[in-house]
């Protein structure tokens, strides 16, 4: 028995050993916000954070990350309160297609969660493993811009 | 409406109120069809060739029915064979692909059969067990050796030339003779990907008791969908129920059905009606999806003194792959796309497309306008300089006008290409910068293009439909066939909707490509989804509007021509009054007297011309788009490496319904246009395999190297548009290498004519630049 701690909560599961984080959070969890793109750590569409850090989940095998605090784009929001980082992706109009949105919106988080104010190229830098054939990642960057923004905002008050 | 009405969001058209599926998106709520997961859903795998070229002479699947858990496995045995393509209606000969191919594969990938089992692992193990026997036959790759009489034939016609578009108007030869500067070139432009982040996918499930298919797809055109699943599965169309799941971008790659949905289908009913998944992997992606068209294209052509285009005459040769897909209508596009910029009375330009035994070229975003906006945009530049024009000056000089037809019949009404020219330049400092910036080694390039709302492609009509409902608590459900692939048309659609309602944004709902309950629309492609569909849209909310406007007439015996409904509130159109609000007003039509529902419909087919593929006459769409495009560049002479110092797009868009989206979709393209300029080739071994079809070796454009790009949009109000607003997703990649390689011209003197633009291209230009100049020297 393997147990997980994903968004808080703890999931106990019978794994074989092989299957990646990604295959786990999708195929036996039911968390598809996660996606696979290609499935070969090129494109970081499986982007979840754990420990803090953004990572791979489709090179990361579940049975390494028991005990870990894992985080995926289905424990970002309040209920019905978007994290900042939501906010700002559709308030900046990033979103296009969506299928990169997850892991890109957990790059940015990982980022933020440790500097609310990155430069252009600290952005630049913490998105280049996440893909987007859309949106030409311009305002991907303003989103990230705005929500550290308002992040700032909210440690402050 | 229980919610509040956002009053931000009333008059929402023109106005970037936040995409109808954005809170969605973002928290990882929205299906696509790669997250559908059914109890007992059986995963589906193609049985694909090995071998670039042969002959199936037998296959052979028991054992692969014998390992345990496998449900289904087909072959062209269990299908009628039935061949499908989609230029049926102007080159019903190019129909020549087979869900599962039965006598002979032409490219390795091309798919056989399929297998559905309980697991992923048991379809793989299943697929080593099955047997074929091939007659493997000698094959070609290359596109130029596949055109010579002996090359390996791949269809049963007379030469791998699958199609010849002959343009030809006026007398190029003699206006040639009579141009004071004449000059040829040849550009190369090479294979590339859609690489949409979805790979393809479907779920599909068939009913046994009353034989019906439902498949849930990724998908730009589910009616199209629908209708090649109809007649290669020979049923009704109301039989066939295709369901647009939220779509992990197209770019083109999805517009049609591919083998993997026709198997999902026929597996599901051969296992009982369990329902049957295949996902593509990303080498299944850059294998047997679709790609885009290396082209080359040669071209001659002349000016005169006074900078007018005296004739354009040429060759383009389209490398099609193994079967014609939209290969007939991109090349047509790589050809015809010239007419809407260039004031042209003599061209002349043949294109080829021809089969090779390689992955199977069809339509991607832009529909051979890429190809060809590098080759003629780059042309023009060499053309000006020929005469020592400049290149802005050369272009004004050439480019269409409003309110003119064209020598081949394109009917232009309004065209706001001089302004975009003028923005452009006026914006980027083109007459400061350009030319004078050689010593930094930084230079500056233009291109211009033009775009299609539609273009009648695969049927004789193009019509789009709507569905406007209105509830009894005054929320509103916009139903339209559009498919929305990531662009925002269904937030451009329920901005229109709700603009022509009268009402806020905030009460609307959309629901989008769903064959069974949404009216037929042809898809998104040619950038026709805002211009068609928006049309069809007004007219649907417009009807939803006069129904409520009749009871509110009847009720207080006004007479309905002097009603209308704005801001929320029924007014009287003489004294602007307010009446009533929009609540009462759908109170009072759902009352006791009334009770009439609210269901506006429309349907809007443009005012076009088809194409005639003998001649390429024809007036193709109902307005046109146009644009200017700007590249500033500098170029590091040592290692060879280009950087973009910025870009300038100025857009005529007639209208922007989103301004927001709008610039998504032009930064959206320009990443794409330079990822194209600068990296992606997609390559091919000796068998026509890809040899980097993975994102390792596939390199797309990522946030690191995103230059800043500027978006100006002009809005001519076109009267045939939608609140005056055009199409607008294809154009803006269009010109983007030429205006590179103008760019790269003005900075350092060398020209590069085959894309991508690699470091060692521009190190050996440098190198070849400099030995001229020697000899030039002695």
């Amino acid at each position: 028995m393997t147990i997980l701690t994903i968004n808080n909560k703890e999931y106990s599961l019978e794994l074989k050993g092989h299957e990646t984080l990604l295959e786990v959070l999708r195929d036996h969890l039911g968390l598809t916000g996660t996606k696979t793109a290609c499935d070969d750590s090129e494109c970081g569409a499986c982007t979840v954070i754990i420990n803090g850090k953004s990572v791979l989940s489709c090179i990361t095998l579940a049975r390494d990350v028991e005990g870990d605090k894992i985080t995926t784009i289905e424990g970002l929001a309040d209920g019905e309160e978007l994290h900042p980082i939501q906010k700002s992706f559709v308030d900046t109009g990033a979103v296009q297609c969506g299928f990169c949105m997850p892991g890109m919106i957990m790059s940015a988080k990982a980022l933020l969660d440790k500097n609310t104010d990155p430069s252009q190229e600290e952005i630049k830098q913490a998105l280049d493993g996440n893909l987007c054939r859309c949106a030409g990642y311009l305002k991907i960057f303003e989103a990230v811009e705005q929500a550290g923004k308002e992040m700032r905002n909210e440690k402050s008050n | 409406m229980k919610n509040q009405i956002n009053k931000e969001y009333l008059d929402p058209v023109g106005k970037s109120v936040p995409r109808i599926d954005g809170k969605g998106i973002v928290t990882g709520q929205t299906k696509y069809a790669f997250d559908l997961n059914f109890a007992n859903m059986l995963i589906g795998k193609m049985i694909r060739s090995p071998h670039p070229h042969a002959k199936i002479i037998s296959i052979d699947t028991s054992k692969a029915e014998a390992l345990p858990g496998v449900r289904a496995v087909i072959t062209a045995k269990d299908t009628d064979e039935i061949k499908f393509g989609s230029n049926e209606f102007f080159f019903p000969h190019t129909i020549d692909q087979m869900a599962l191919e039965s006598e002979k594969v032409r490219y390795v990938g091309d798919e056989i059969g399929a297998v559905a089992a309980v697991d992923e692992e048991t379809a793989l193990e299943a697929l080593k067990l099955i047997d074929v026997k091939y007659e493997v036959l000698p094959h070609v790759v290359d596109v130029q050796e596949a055109m010579k009489p002996t090359a390996p034939q791949i269809h049963d016609s007379l030469n791998n030339i699958a199609v010849i578009f002959p343009v030809n108007f006026g007398n190029s030869d003699r206006a040639l003779k009579e141009a004071d500067y004449v000059r040829e070139d040849l550009f190369f432009t090479p294979a590339a990907h859609q690489a949409a982040m979805e790979p393809h996918v479907c779920v599909a499930q068939w009913e046994k008791h009353t034989n019906k298919i439902t498949l849930w797809a990724s998908s730009q055109a589910p009616f199209k969908c629908r209708e090649t699943l109809a007649k290669t599965l020979k049923m009704d169309l109301n039989n066939i129920r295709v369901i647009k799941m939220a779509v992990g971008g197209g770019f083109g790659g999805k517009l049609e059905m591919l083998p993997m949905d026709f198997s999902a289908c026929l597996l599901s009913k051969k296992a009982g009606g369990l329902p049957v998944k295949i996902c593509y992997n990303r080498e299944e992606e850059f294998l047997a999806s679709r790609r885009k068209h290396g082209i080359i294209y040669k071209l001659k052509s002349g000016v005169k003194k006074d900078g007018t285009i005296a004739a354009i005459t040429g060759e383009v040769i389209a490398d099609g792959g193994a079967y014609c897909s939209y290969g007939p209508t991109v090349l047509a596009a790589a050809i015809m796309r010239i007419f809407m910029v260039y004031k042209i009375q003599h061209l002349r330009v043949t294109g080829y497309r021809v089969y090779t035994n390689t992955p199977i070229s069809g339509a991607m975003r832009g529909f051979g306008g890429v190809q060809a906006g590098f080759a003629i945009e780059s042309h023009m530049d060499m053309l000006a300089e020929g005469i020592g024009m400049d290149p802005v000056e050369f272009r004004l000089k050439n480019i269409t006008t409003p309110n003119m037809t064209t020598i081949n019949k394109l009917i232009i009404s309004t065209n706001g290409l001089k302004e975009c020219i003028e923005r452009a330049t006026e914006t980027a400092g083109w007459s400061k910068k350009r030319g004078k910036q050689k010593h930094l080694h930084r230079g500056m390039g233009i291109g211009i293009a033009g775009d299609v709302m539609g273009s009648k492609m695969y049927k004789s009509h193009e019509s789009a439909g709507s569905i406007v409902k209105v509830e009894e608590d005054g929320s509103v459900y916009l139903f339209t066939g559009a498919a929305d692939t990531g662009q925002g048309s269904d937030t451009a659609l329920s901005q229109i909707a709700c603009q022509e309602l009268g009402v806020s944004y905030s009460r609307i709902k959309c629901k989008a490509g769903d064959t069974e309950i949404t009216p037929f629309d042809t898809g998104s492609f040619a950038s026709r989804v805002t211009f068609i569909t928006g049309n069809a849209t007004i007219l649907g909310a417009r009807d939803a509007k006069m129904q409520i406007l009749e009871v509110v007439a009847k009720e207080h015996g006004l007479n309905i021509d002097n009603l209308d409904i704005k801001t929320e509130q029924v007014i009287n159109t003489e004294d602007d009054s307010a009446i009533m609000n929009f609540d009462e007003a759908v109170e009072l039509s759902y009352s006791f007297n009334y009770g009439k529902q609210i269901i506006g419909r429309g349907s809007y087919n443009p005012k076009t011309t088809p194409i005639d593929f003998r001649t390429g006459e024809g007036n193709v769409s109902g307005s046109y788009g146009f644009e200017a495009q700007i590249a500033e560049v500098e170029v590091n002479t040592d290692t060879g490496d280009i950087t973009i110092l910025k870009m300038w797009d100025a857009h005529d868009i007639g209208k922007a319904i989103n301004p927001q989206s709008v610039e998504g979709q032009i930064e959206g393209s320009l990443a794409m246009g330079i990822g194209y300029t600068f990296m992606e080739n997609l390559r091919f071994d000796k068998k026509g395999r890809p040899a980097n079809g993975n994102f390792a070796n596939y390199r797309l454009p990522r946030s690191v190297g995103t230059p800043p790009i500027e978006s100006i949009l002009i809005e001519t109000n076109d009267p045939q548009g939608p609140f005056g607003a055009k199409g607008m997703g294809e154009a803006s990649l269009l010109p983007t290498s030429a205006a590179i390689a103008n760019a790269i011209y003005d900075a350092i003197g060398i020209r590069l004519k085959s894309l991508p633009f690699t470091p060692d291209k521009v190190i050996e230009a440098l190198k070849k630049k400099k030995q001229q100049e020697k000899k030039d020297e002695a």
